[in-house]
């Protein structure tokens, strides 16, 4: 797909000496890059090409003639300049300068670098330069005092004497991440580094992502081992080229393995086109949940005596007010004694035979399943196939219902495609770009670090949420809505777009469909009228019109502050307008991105793993598609789409949906309305569970089969840019513990579906030929980067990155606009529920927090169930930072931990869905989007009591 | 998309915070509170969406700042070169046993308060004055009655003054905007007097000016006058600004015309609160003369100068430092190139001249460079303000032809205390310059003569060191100041002045001299001088070496670098 691109501006060279070799180089190229090309090393300590030089430690120091010695990594090179990188004389400097430094630095015996990765490059620098730190030494110059360490965030350590000041750091915060937390502070001799206003790290703003670390050439900023594993020289241990595990930004990372003690001891961010090397706190700090104690090891089968079925744990069955231990996981102790042992064989025999029960005496329909966006394509490619050709149904679904089902359903009706039509990364080309309903810092964190960055680099910020978030802190327009009013803001805007005759008409003319339907219905939302529901300013709704409208290229990203609504495809639909009639579709640094959760929800939904579709999204209700795939796995299929995931619950709890097999999700804390997938779960015949830890809703389970985690287990994994990449085993699976695809294919085997997989590179290649968009890829060619789909030359080619720039997806190639018709939410406050109830996520944790509460660092920074509430709301309320309260809706109950948050709508409160011991989906509503079926967790009528006395810290189990 | 334009070589934390400077927001904060709670910090940044560690770093950075509240009366005290000649260590002990139990006075040691011909100086509650008066002032300022006295306006009239008294001002200006003077003419008077920059660096005012001029049309021009001398012994700016605000105005005003600028600021020191008053009066003479304003005299340009408080440090007196304050951030020194004159404040071309530079500008363009160039003496052109301190009779300012000899300025100033014969050595060009030996009597003050002599014109000071002093001592107190002022930003200058001073302070305790000095100090020199970014680190140990003896390396075998203002 050719995308031109204008011709770039002429560059002018210089040409100049460096060491008697002449070089001609483009202008403004620096001295030290110059030479480099050259293959003239000058030595340096601040500088890093992954930052912008600042020309601070003086060791590059070159003769260029002057009075005085030049930084070769700051000082561009010159027409007829003369330099010399190495006389005695710049030597001499260098040494001085390493001197100066090594002076105040701890011995290297104690330097927290050179002692666990060995890498400390002052002290590579000093052995160059014979530098030693010997008092005895002629030339030795006074120690300095000691400046302190800082020891408070869980992960990290900070050792001040070892900081050189090199401000690595400090541009590794601000312009990679863009977090802006570290800083110098104090003057001449007592400067160092600060976070916030010289707190404690573990105190301050600080999100732990780590880029200091990875940024530090000292001993200033280090891993602190995590469970007594060592941190060793990289040498000493073997690298993993894999890919993170948690959000759909999917970063390349390298782990590195200590093989005797068969654990990780560190991660670090590797250079992908999509994440360059970046982390989060989850992607650099998260990975040790698979080394839990608590890992299920062993098949289990729940024993004669604990049925009736229904929860295990005290708390679930509402009796948690005397818990001895608040908070938490699931309890070990209290459920675990419910289940026996079993051997793989007969715990997979009792799977295929109550299943095949099941489905013998009450049909296809009433077998369902659950597979995960946490498994790779492979595991969602086969679990679709079992439950399809197995049991011919297509109930299956998986959490992508809860995320984006409304993004996608209003994409495909209106560009043919649920994938987004550019990466993240394009923003960089984007004048504009609108962040609608993301909280994007928090859940997709590397990729508002690309968002902030080009901001910086002059891209316009448009952030649309009700939530001020910290992307708003990047915005240069923030436009806080009132909650569930996106459709009355879209439409304003693009009324105003319309009305100033700001839309592309020739993309219009040639390319889209229905626009008279959306000019019509906008017409009636004057920017007055739009304020008035949305609660943002006419003026800002105008401002916003006149930067999209005016935008060469106008990208939109967006989150579940967009789907997760009952007009989650008319949200979606409003903002596949606002690029429509802009003809912000196709071409660079424009476009339509809903930002996917899972690591692999975006591969979950190519593979098949929905109702509605077969792999690669060909309908299910289609016949040729439907013979197609009768073909190909030799069976009977379902010819109706299947129940989507909060269907199945509904049909649980009325009987219909008898035997559910549960591969990886957790629908218990994950689901609206939790008491209501409570009864569902305990109304069911026969549950098998298939996970890695012993999750609430395995306490509904008959069988639970241990699985391997995602580090024990080779798969390829799909990110929200299309971006397909091979995940690789990095340790041994614990116990008896074993991959899904081959729990699958057991199982399979055991109702009458042979599968003889013997890779996972074969079920890959089986679902390639049977779909389009991945044509051409194959383990082979997926390289270490991965490849970004459709790819027509994978050997060669990164793949594409800008979708539909001469044609939609749809049948006739043209986009389908559908107008939308702002209505309010479900449920509205009232006097006895006067809040609306948010739900979300936090940066440290993940869904329903069996990954992350079971990690050291991201359990460590935070432990607590919380309700973010505006201060003002507060003080009303009559609470403080700590206070319980207590949050009622019409569906339940919970008590929790009041944050008071600047972040806040008045009148809203925020809840994070982790947390079993204060679980906000006790609370939210189980309406659902009439066509993506989405429920709306972000909009719930809930009223806020004070409960209780204030908590103390560190009660968490 | 547009990209943000950087010019070649700006370093990645030059410019590096979008949006207005917090430092009002700031200095607001704290005259409400008399200092800075940190409600109040998290608030700000919260509202004005900036980092907190920027503000971290500012309100670290800046003496000005207070994180705890004031005492009832802050006694500031200086120890720097010229008061330290004038017993400064003895006189503040005296003051710290006195007040030390007091909890109403907090006694602070500050750098050089720019009153070297009171020394040694103390300011009370910013009200500067003599150490004698410090005991009336604090017991004043202890019942909220201190009153602050006007600028000292002792001397001239100065012969720099085109305006007799009671003559109407500002003509050269009036000429200018009236189409009778053309910038071009301005320049080239400036070129052919040979006026060179005032504040130490000496560049050719003229080109200055036409360089700035020459910058593309459509990028818009500041002019900043640097009023931020701070070095030790150097004070005259602060005699110029109280007796001749008028003509650096003038001189602002016309180099804001020449190069196309409609605002332009004065950046004074904190401690020239005085001297401020009278600017801002001036500045109000102007504003009613309808000088200053949107459409000044119906010429179709914009005109507006206002005052810019250095929130303080002898730093900022570097010209990219200054500008970094002036932006809001730390005041630390640019890599250069590029120089300002390209790329200065808010990345536009910047022209940035000291307080006498501008302020001979209105006598050149009225008499002429012939006449200029003729009040000069022993080859040197035009007039030069020196602030003489140090062990002579009559501290103070005295503008004297460029090229007057050393011995001529020092029997101006009443002779060295104690007869000639007590004459021990001079610093010519203030802190930074190399101190030279009493056979320099005959040398004119100009540049290249004293630059052939071993030292440097420099900011102006001429400090006296009479027979009895420890010359390496004298040297020493100088390294501490500019240990004292290194910003941090960059590794020679923050580790060598520091190590340094540690080395040299050792030895003198060890009853050390000159001769004991051993090499490591010869070697941090020569680094801290190649290496260092600005003019700070590159001077800061010259003066030690300069008192160590020719035969090892020191001062007149050196190439001396630019100082830092």
């Amino acid at each position: 797909v050719a995308i031109s691109t204008p011709a770039p501006p002429e560059i002018r060279t210089v040409t100049l000496s460096i060491d008697g070799q002449e070089l001609t180089v483009p202008e403004g190229t620096t001295i030290w890059t110059a030479a480099r090309d050259a293959g003239i090393e000058i030595p340096v300590l601040c500088h890093d090409e992954r930052y912008d030089p600042v020309g601070v430690c003086r060791v590059c120091a070159v003769d260029v003639g002057g009075r005085v010695l030049a930084a070769a990594c700051v000082r561009p090179c010159e027409d007829g300049m003369e330099v010399k990188t190495a006389t005695p004389d710049v030597e001499r400097q260098r040494e001085t300068l390493t001197r100066l430094l090594v002076a105040d630095q701890p011995a290297p015996e104690e330097d927290a670098k050179e002692t666990t990765t060995g890498d400390n490059e002052l002290f590579e620098l000093a052995r160059r330069y014979g530098v030693e730190r010997e008092d005895g030494d002629a030339g030795a110059l006074p120690c300095g005092s000691g400046r302190g360490s800082d020891f408070s965030n869980p992960v990290i350590a900070i050792d001040h004497d070892a900081c050189i000041l090199c401000d690595r750091c400090v541009r590794a915060c601000d312009d990679v991440q863009g977090n802006d937390v570290i800083g110098r502070t104090g003057k001449g001799y007592t400067t160092r580094i600060a976070f916030d206003l010289d707190d404690p790290m573990g105190e301050s703003s600080c999100v732990t992502c780590g880029e200091c670390v990875a940024a530090c050439p000292t001993g200033a900023i280090t891993n602190k081992p995590l469970h007594e594993v060592p941190i060793r020289p990289r040498e000493e241990l073997k690298q993993v080229d894999t890919v993170c595990p948690y959000c759909g930004v999917g970063c390349a990372l390298t782990y590195h393995v200590d093989e005797e003690r068969g654990a990780i001891a560190f991660a670090e961010g590797r250079d992908q086109p999509g994440n360059k090397g970046r982390l989060c706190v989850k992607g650099r700090y998260g990975w040790d949940y698979a080394r839990s104690p608590q890992r299920l090891v062993t098949p289990l089968i729940r024993r004669d005596d604990a049925y009736p079925k229904g929860p295990l744990s005290a708390d679930v069955r509402g009796e948690g007010r005397g818990r001895k231990k608040p908070g938490g996981l699931v309890d070990y102790d209290e459920v675990l004694p419910h289940f026996r042992e079993a051997t793989w064989e007969e715990a997979l025999d009792l799977v295929g035979e109550r299943l095949r029960t099941i489905h013998g005496e009450h049909g296809a329909g009433a077998i369902a399943g659950f597979g995960s966006a946490k498994c790779s394509n492979e595991e969602a490619y086969l679990f679709q196939k079992l439950i399809r050709a197995g049991f011919g149904t297509n109930n299956v679904d998986h959490c992508t219902r809860l995320c984006h089902a409304s993004s996608v359903a209003a994409l495909f009706e209106g560009v043919g495609s649920g994938a987004v039509s550019t990466t993240y990364g394009d923003i960089i080309n984007a004048d504009v770009a609108i962040l609608a309903g993301t909280n994007t810092t928090a859940n997709h964190p590397v990729a508002s670090s690309f968002f902030k960055q080009a901001r910086r680099r002059g891209t316009k910020l448009i952030v649309v949420d009700p939530r001020r978030e910290r992307i708003a802190d990047h915005a240069d327009i923030y436009c806080q809505i009132k909650p569930g009013t996106d459709v009355a803001f879209y439409n304003g805007v693009m009324h105003e777009v319309i009305a100033r005759g700001l839309t592309d008409r020739e993309f219009i003319a040639a390319r889209v469909n229905n626009y008279g339907d959306v000019a019509k219905v906008v017409k009636e939302y004057p920017p007055e009228r739009a304020a008035q529901i949305c609660g943002v300013g006419a003026d800002v709704i105008r401002e916003v019109a006149r930067l999209w409208g005016e935008a060469g290229a106008g990208v939109i990203y967006w989150g579940m502050g967009i789907s997760q609504h009952t007009t989650g495809t008319d949200n979606s639909r409003c903002l596949i307008a606002m690029c429509a009639i802009t003809g912000n579709v196709g071409k660079p640094g424009a476009g339509l991105h809903p930002l996917r959760g899972q690591n692999n929800v975006q591969g979950a939904s190519d593979a098949g793993l929905v109702p509605m579709f077969y792999p690669n999204y060909q309908p299910v209700e289609d016949v040729a598609n439907r013979e197609r795939f009768e073909t190909a796995w030799g069976r009977e299929l379902d010819p109706a789409r299947g129940l989507t995931v909060t269907e199945i619950i509904g049909a649980a709890l009325h009987g219909s949906v008898r035997g559910m097999y549960m591969m990886g999700e957790n629908p218990f804390l994950s689901d609206p309305n939790i008491n209501k997938v409570r009864k569902a779960l305990s109304a069911l015949d026969f549950l098998v569970v298939q996970d890695i830890f012993l999750t609430e809703t395995a306490e509904f389970a008959d069988v639970v089969l241990p699985a391997t985690s995602y580090l024990e287990k080779d798969g390829t994994y799909t990110n929200t840019d299309r971006r397909v990449q091979l995940g690789r085993k990095v340790l041994d699976p614990p116990g008896q513990a074993r991959p899904d695809w081959e729990i699958i294919s057991d199982v399979a085997n055991r109702i009458g579906l042979p599968m003889d997989y013997t890779s996972p590179s074969e079920i890959f290649d089986e679902m390639v030929s049977l779909g389009t968009d991945y044509a051409g890829l194959s383990y082979d060619n997926l390289g270490s980067t991965g490849k970004l789909y459709p790819n027509p030359d994978p050997e060669h080619s990164d793949g594409t990155v800008v979708l539909f720039d001469d044609h939609f997806g749809t049948d006739d190639g043209r986009a389908h606009l559908v107008a939308a018709e702002w209505m309010p939410a479900r449920e509205l406050p009232n006097d006895e529920f006067p809040f609306v109830l948010n739900t979300g996520r936090l940066l440290e944790h993940w869904h329903t927090g069996s990954m992350t509460r079971r990690s050291f660092a991201l359990d460590a920074i935070s432990p607590r169930a919380l309700v973010f509430v505006h201060p003002e709301d507060a003080a009303e309320l009559g609470v403080g930072e700590g206070d319980m309260l207590r949050v009622t809706s019409r569906r339940g109950s919970i008590e929790i931990e009041t944050r008071i948050s600047h972040r806040e709508t008045r009148g809203s409160c925020f809840i994070p869905f982790h947390f079993r011991e204060a679980a906000a989906n006790v609370l939210t509503i189980d309406a659902i989007d009439p066509v993506g079926k989405i429920p709306e967790f972000k909009f719930c009528a809930v009223r806020l009591e004070r409960a209780g006395s204030p908590v103390a810290a560190g009660v968490d189990a | 998309m547009t990209a943000v334009g950087k010019a070649p070589g700006t370093e990645a934390r030059a410019g590096r915070f979008p949006g207005p400077s917090l430092i009002p927001a700031l200095t607001a904060i704290q005259r409400e509170h008399g200092w800075l709670p940190r409600e109040e910090l998290l608030k700000l940044a919260r509202e004005a969406r900036r980092p907190l560690y920027e503000i971290q770093g500012i309100i670290s950075f800046y003496p000005h700042f207070r994180t705890e509240p004031r005492p009832r009366v802050e006694l500031a005290v200086c120890g720097d070169l010229s008061c330290w000649l004038r017993g400064s260590e003895e006189r503040i002990a005296e003051l710290r046993a006195r007040y030390g139990d007091d909890v109403d006075v907090e006694v602070r040691e500050v750098s050089c308060l720019g009153r070297c011909d009171r020394a040694p100086a103390v300011a009370v509650d910013e009200q500067p004055a003599g150490i004698d008066d410090t005991d009336a002032l604090v017991a004043s300022a202890k019942e909220r009655m201190l009153e602050h006295a006007g600028a000292d306006t002792a001397g001239g009239p100065w012969p720099n003054d085109p305006y007799a008294p009671g003559v109407p001002r500002y003509q050269m200006l009036r000429r200018a905007l009236a189409g009778d003077l053309a910038s071009d003419d301005v320049v080239g008077a400036l070129e052919d007097a040979g006026l060179r920059g005032m504040g130490g660096a000496g560049f050719p005012t003229g080109r200055k000016w036409s360089l700035v001029a020459a910058q593309p049309a459509d990028r818009p021009r500041y002019v900043i006058c640097n009023a931020d001398e701070s070095e030790p012994g150097t004070f005259k700016d602060r005699q110029i600004l109280a007796t001749q605000p008028h003509l650096v105005l003038e001189g602002m005003l016309l180099g804001m015309l020449v190069t196309g600028a409609e605002e332009g600021w004065v950046f004074i020191r904190h401690e020239y609160g005085p001297e401020e008053q009278v600017i801002r009066a001036e500045l109000a003479e102007l504003e009613s003369q309808g000088l200053m304003g949107e459409d000044v005299l119906g010429s179709g340009r914009r005109l507006r100068i206002e005052v810019f408080t250095s929130p303080g440090g002898y730093i900022l007196g570097e010209e990219s430092a200054l500008i970094e304050c002036m932006e809001g951030h730390r005041g630390e020194p640019r890599n250069k190139p590029p120089f300002p004159g390209v790329q200065g404040l808010w990345g536009q071309p910047t022209l940035m001249n000291s307080v006498e530079t501008f302020a001979h500008v209105p006598v050149i363009v009225d008499r002429g460079a012939e006449w200029w160039r003729a009040q000069g003496a022993n080859g040197g052109a035009g007039l030069k303000f020196f602030a003489v301190s140090g062990h002579v009779e009559r501290p103070g300012v005295y503008c004297v032809p460029m090229g007057t000899t050393v011995g001529e300025l020092i029997e101006q100033a009443g002779g060295v205390i104690g007869g000639p014969e007590a004459l021990r050595a001079v610093q010519p060009g203030g802190a930074s310059s190399n101190f030279l030996g009493p056979d320099v009597l005959s040398v004119p003050l100009d540049f290249k003569p004293l630059a052939e002599a071993g030292s440097m014109l420099g900011s102006g000071a001429l400090v006296v060191v009479a027979e009895g002093t420890d010359l390496l001592a004298a040297a020493t107190n100088v390294l501490r100041f500019f240990r004292n002022e290194s910003c941090g930003k960059c590794v020679p200058c923050r580790l060598g002045s520091q190590k340094a001073h540690a080395i040299l302070t050792s030895l003198l305790a060890e009853g050390g001299g000159a001769a004991d000095v051993d090499d490591r100090i010869v070697q941090l020199e020569e680094t801290m001088r190649l290496t260092s970014i600005c003019g700070l680190g590159q001077v800061a140990l010259g003066p030690v070496l300069s008192v160590i003896g020719l035969d090892r390396g020191a001062t007149a075998a050196r190439p001396h670098p630019r100082p830092a203002s």
